[in-house]
């Protein structure tokens, strides 16, 4: 059908965009490179500045996506090539394959229980999030099937104890394997879901215009700053999220990775990096940071009002409808905000505590400062797949790698070609409400297109 | 009941997921028991095309008219069986959706033969309120294709555009005698620290406007009155005394916002050198008209004092008990600066601000700033700089953070960075529409998150400065984006809203114009003799009528007093005061109750859940029937503030929670025994700690 259109990236963004443009009536490919739909908002455990709970408010949107008859989502996929051909794009696409047959798998979790490696989370990191080698990205997923982890089917997790570890045969030449405990699990079930030969698969379709929404990624602190890398008990504010997060891998315990205690004196220093040298931080403001921090400090508070939260920042960033308020509310709970950037990080080498050293930027004075948890708001940036998407579609990044748009005064959301289209974190930091927005319009000016 | 009301129940297996814990052999016999059921049957995997395929057949060959379906969760799979209830040629609203997975097997793993018991159970109550269920449709209500445009600013503009360019009508309601709005009265605008005069694209867009077809536009009018709702609004304009109507399907608000004059403050009216950073735009037109750039001598407008020092004070009235920031400021204050030090690049400026929000691109605009010697100085929340006038110069004393020390500038022009507030009208235009505005003087939205660019009620969007203050981009970007949500409805000419809907009696109605109030969609329409009726296309069911009228005569298609009554009957039929009645609403509490079942939370087994749309739809009646009838305990559980599925449900339930408490006492029964909880889907250890607290507490 020539009359549809390709969004790529299935994020907040992209699922409203997608939600917009099949409610119009136009037939919607909704792709993205993940196993589910949903984005860092679907990471998220809270949002600013109402606290609604974030997965409460996505998943429906998730689930009118998936039963919507104008939108199809092909998860596990990737942008492979785009030809514009008399205004319309061909693209080619890769499903990587799940190893999975998504139309007989129910997301029962019967695989999950009988795989016996567990690994480290990817989007967890340091606070210890463990998956499976087959497993559901999260519960809500859309759409609700499991994964097996390539590098298992492909026999490389053999070493970490992964099942089919008498197995002679090479895996990729074997059509039906009846020994690995996953597919044993789920024939137990009766149904015969997890198909470790499948293959990847090619897909090619034709569309009249593309909506990039490939969103946000957090930016990972550089090596050993502010003792990231040396320290436990140092984490992005990313990783704090999924702890407070009731479905992250604490269940929504703040404890630290050292010992697994609750941390009672937590500090978050803020524009972590930002301003140092190429490589070691991010150039520019990030914007949505400080209200993040408002969030997780007056989150933080409720679970448990003796926690002491310390703010460390520079310049307050609370621009949208509401922030300021936000940002009071968490002075009001008695969250303390010193404007400061901690400049040294020591590791009290019993206790595991973090000693900050800063300039208070009001007084002037050198001081100290214990915590059990220190947070860093390393700010977002790019995402690393935007280069070769970028290539993908012959459009143009900015120096920075984040899209650009052919005019952002004249013709917002446009880029250097027409009738391929930007939306959310793919120009740049951006909070949920403008990702909507921009979604929105990014729809409009797609179906628009003839 | 109909005589002719024939069950049938479908117990899944969900492989060894529900068949591994509970009997279901025996619970497909115990079902065969209940009256008016003429099949049962057992699915290893109900939702597998095979068994749906089986499902269609026994509901033909039974001749079945009521579908009970027990298995894993209405939240995912009710769609899918509503779509096979539908293909076997049963009305969908005639199915029943009970939960045996996450409510009975996964959350009583270790106790096969309650775990059985409570199935039978679920189903017993299921099957109770089958036999009551009557037909439902979803309901059209056609949409033509106009759409009115109230305000003609760039996002107004954008807006209107947008929906003329797909053949529909638009039509421009300016209050001003010219199009434009906020960027008649800014110099440029920039992005990036590129620049545009903002005359330049108001001429372009103008003239794009004045060329189509499909866009009429009325300057110079004012809203005299709006009747009706989607679809079918009629409006009263008045332009120059005459008064015309325009019939139109949809609304887009884009009334944009104006500055605060900041009277009394810093001298401003006082004196002639104190401005506003509008005033300052209007200023720099001036100047620039007929320069490019170069040594400008500059002069306060009027006089001939020249102007060499200008100092600015950003955050005035802003970020203060009142009123946030101002969002716009902070690059206002450092492109305009820029516009002077273009000008004549010697002239001295200061900007004085508390904290600088400049993010992404206008950083480079601020590197630029710093770059011709503006100068940056920056002043503590609680320590505004203070202005004396000495020997008639302006002085201005602040103290300076990141220095540390106290500074005083002589300055010829001191521009304010003042906030803004909604424009002029906006409190008739919220009359109008029935919509609301915050404290600031804004529009509010439906949800601050998830819908940005429309109200609670259908057909009216919302879109721009109307709504916050937001940069040019954004306000062109949130012009199309409402130009889309306005013309959903119109490319598919009608809404469909579920058949989940109000129901009034007008017998014993007694015109107390409670529901009208009480509606958060404004569904429920009254005419001059306060009769309500119910637009079915805008109801979205949550039920909150229903529970606040006090003649009990509005009823909720699929959510019926009685259907419910009958599950709290069912569900206490034997050993009542085992038992635990909780209503549950559809979204987030039983999203926690799923969370519960899907990680394995186990709790005891003495809750007996019945699904609401919105905890606002339980009534103090249906808690009471409970209690009448020998119940442990009862528990409401709606959504966490502030999230509502339909905005503020939670809140009337909670209130109403209340008032339970005060009549159930009244009754001799104990209110201690009523609880809420609010839990967000994400809260399945919230959920089953209540479980386990209330079974402690109450057995």
């Amino acid at each position: 059908m020539n009359d549809s259109i390709l969004v790529i990236g299935g994020g907040i963004a992209g699922i409203n965009c997608a939600l917009n443009a099949a409610k119009y009536g136009t037939k919607v490919y909704l792709v993205d490179d993940t196993a589910s739909i949903g984005g860092m908002m679907a990471r998220l455990d809270k949002t600013f500045p109402t606290n609604d709970c974030s997965i409460c408010i996505e998943a429906p949107q998730m689930f009118d996506v998936d039963n919507h008859e104008n939108i199809e989502i092909l998860t596990n996929t990737e942008v492979r090539k785009v030809k514009k051909v008399n205004g319309k794009f061909k693209v080619k696409l890769m499903k990587r394959a799940k190893y999975v047959d998504e139309e007989k798998c129910t997301g029962c979790g019967a695989c999950v229980e009988a795989c016996p490696v567990s690994i480290p989370d990817e989007m967890d990191g340091k606070v210890g999030g463990v998956r499976k080698l087959v497993s559901m990205p999260f519960p809500q997923a859309v759409p609700n099937v499991v994964s097996v982890d390539p590098q298992c089917r492909h026999g490389e997790m053999r070493k970490d104890g992964a099942c089919i570890g008498d197995c002679v045969v090479d895996c990729s030449q074997c059509r039906e394997c009846p020994i690995a405990l996953c597919v044993k699990a789920c024939e137990k079930e009766g149904k015969k879901a997890i198909t470790l030969w499948q293959a990847n698969k090619n897909l090619n379709f034709e569309v009249k215009s593309i909506v990039v929404a490939t969103g946000i990624t957090n930016a990972k602190p550089a090596g050993d700053l502010l003792g990231y890398d040396v320290y436990e008990n140092v984490i992005t504010n990313v990783q704090f999220e999924r702890l407070m997060n009731a479905g992250g891998p604490t269940a929504g315990e703040v404890i630290r990775p050292s010992d697994k205690k609750h941390a009672k004196k937590i500090a978050w220093i803020q524009c972590a990096g930002r301003g140092l040298a190429e490589g070691r931080g991010v150039p520019y403001c990030s914007k949505i940071c400080c209200m993040i921090a408002a969030k997780q400090t007056i989150i933080t508070k409720e679970h448990d009002p003796s926690v002491e939260t310390t703010i460390f920042y520079n310049d307050l960033k609370a621009y949208g409808k509401g922030f300021w308020g936000f940002y009071q509310k968490a002075v009001d709970n008695g969250v303390r905000y010193v404007r400061a950037r901690p400049y040294e990080v020591f590791e009290e080498p019993e206790s595991k505590n973090l000693t900050l050293q800063y300039e208070d930027l009001e007084t002037g004075e050198l001081l100290k400062k214990e915590v059990e948890l220190l947070v860093l708001s390393t700010g977002i940036i790019p995402n690393t797949r935007n280069k070769k998407l970028a290539k993908a579609l012959k459009i143009e990044l900015d120096h920075l790698g984040f899209f650009k748009e052919k005019d952002p005064l004249i013709s917002p959301l446009e880029t250097n070609v027409d009738g391929i289209y930007l939306c959310g974190g793919s120009m740049g930091p951006i909070d949920i409400a403008e990702s909507v927005v921009q979604a929105c319009a990014a729809a409009m000016k797609a179906v628009l297109r003839n | 009941m109909s005589k002719d009301v024939r069950v049938g129940v479908f117990v899944c297996d969900c492989g060894t997921n529900i068949a591994g814990v509970v009997n279901v052999p025996e619970v497909v016999e115990y079902a065969k028991t209940l009256d008016y059921v003429v099949v049962a049957d057992e699915g290893k995997w109900s939702c597998s095309v095979d068994y749906l395929t089986k499902l269609q057949g026994l509901i033909k060959e039974h001749d079945v008219n009521r579908v009970v379906v027990a298995s894993c969760t209405p939240r995912t799979h009710e769609p899918l069986f509503k779509r096979a209830t539908k293909d076997a040629g049963v009305n969908p609203y005639l199915l029943e959706f009970v939960s045996i997975r996450e409510q009975v097997s996964w959350v009583h793993m270790k106790e096969p033969e309650i775990a059985t018991e409570k199935a039978k159970d679920l189903i017993k109550m299921g099957v109770a309120k089958a036999t009551l269920l009557e037909e439902g449709q979803e309901i059209k209500l056609p949409v033509k294709t106009d759409c009115m445009v109230i305000g003609g600013g760039i996002a107004g503009m954008n807006a209107a555009l947008h929906i003329a360019d797909q053949g529909f009508n638009a039509f421009i309601v300016e209050k001003e005698p010219q199009l434009g709005g906020l960027l008649n009265h800014i110099c440029f605008i920039s992005h990036d620290n590129h620049k545009i005069q903002s005359a330049e694209i108001l001429k372009k867009k103008i003239d794009e406007i004045e060329a189509h077809p499909n866009v009429k536009v009325y300057t110079s009018a004012q809203i005299e009155e709006v009747d009706g709702y989607i679809g079918n609004y009629t409006v009263t304009l008045s332009t120059n005394g005459t008064n015309r109507k325009l019939d139109i399907s949809t609304i887009i608000v884009a009334t944009g916002m104006k500055e605060i004059e900041p009277e009394g403050q810093f001298e401003y009216g006082n004196d002639s050198r104190v401005v506003t950073q509008l005033q300052l735009e209007k200023l720099i037109g001036a100047w620039n008209a007929g320069h490019e750039t170069g040594n400008v001598e500059l002069h306060i407008p009027n006089t001939n004092l020249p102007i060499k020092d200008v100092a600015v004070i950003n955050c005035v009235n802003s970020k203060n008990e009142s009123r946030g920031c101002c969002h716009v400021g902070c690059h206002n204050s450092v492109k305009n600066a820029i516009a002077l030090k273009t000008l004549n690049k010697d002239i001295r400026i200061h900007i004085l601000y508390r904290d600088l929000s400049m993010i992404k691109e206008e950083g480079k605009a601020l590197e630029e700033a710093k770059r011709l010697g503006v100068k940056f100085l920056r002043f503590p929340d609680d320590q505004y700089p203070e202005m004396k006038k000495e020997n008639g110069n302006l002085k201005l004393k602040v103290y300076d953070i990141l220095l540390g020390k106290e500074f005083e500038i002589t300055t010829d022009l001191l521009v304010l960075t003042t906030g803004f507030t909604g424009n002029d009208g906006v409190d008739e235009i919220k009359g109008h529409l029935k919509v609301s505005t915050n404290s600031e003087g804004f529009f509010q939205e439906s949800h601050v998150k998830l819908g940005p660019l429309e109200f609670p009620a259908d057909g009216i969007a919302l879109c721009g400065c109307a709504k916050t203050p937001t940069s040019f981009k954004e306000s062109c970007e949130e012009g199309i984006g409402a130009a889309m949500r306005a013309s959903i409805p119109m490319k598919n000419g009608y809404i469909e809203a579920d058949g989940i809907v109000a129901d009034i009696d007008l017998e014993d109605c007694n015109q107390c114009g409670l529901c009208f109030e009480r509606c958060p969609y404004n569904a429920i329409q009254v005419d001059d003799d306060k009769q309500p009726e119910v637009v079915k296309a805008l109801c979205k069911g949550c039920g909150l009528c229903s529970a606040d009228c006090p003649k009990e005569c509005i009823s909720i298609v699929h959510y019926t007093d009685e259907q419910i009554i009958a599950q709290v009957e069912a569900a206490l039929a034997e050993n009542s005061e085992e038992k635990i009645i909780g209503f549950v609403c559809h979204w987030c509490a039983l999203g926690g109750v799923d969370m519960a079942g899907v990680s394995r939370l186990q709790y005891p087994p003495n809750a007996r859940l019945i699904r609401v749309m919105c905890s606002a739809r339980v009534s103090i009646k249906m808690i009471q029937r409970a209690f009448d009838l020998g119940v442990a305990g009862v528990l409401v559980a709606g959504c966490e503030f502030p999230t509502c599925h339909y905005i503020s449900g939670n809140y009337a339930a909670e209130t109403r929670v209340r008032r339970a408490k005060r009549k159930l006492a009244k009754k001799g029964y104990d209110p201690d025994k009523l609880w809420n909880v609010w839990c967000s889907a994400a809260d399945g250890p919230k959920f089953a700690n209540t479980m386990r607290e209330m079974v402690k507490q109450f057995l």
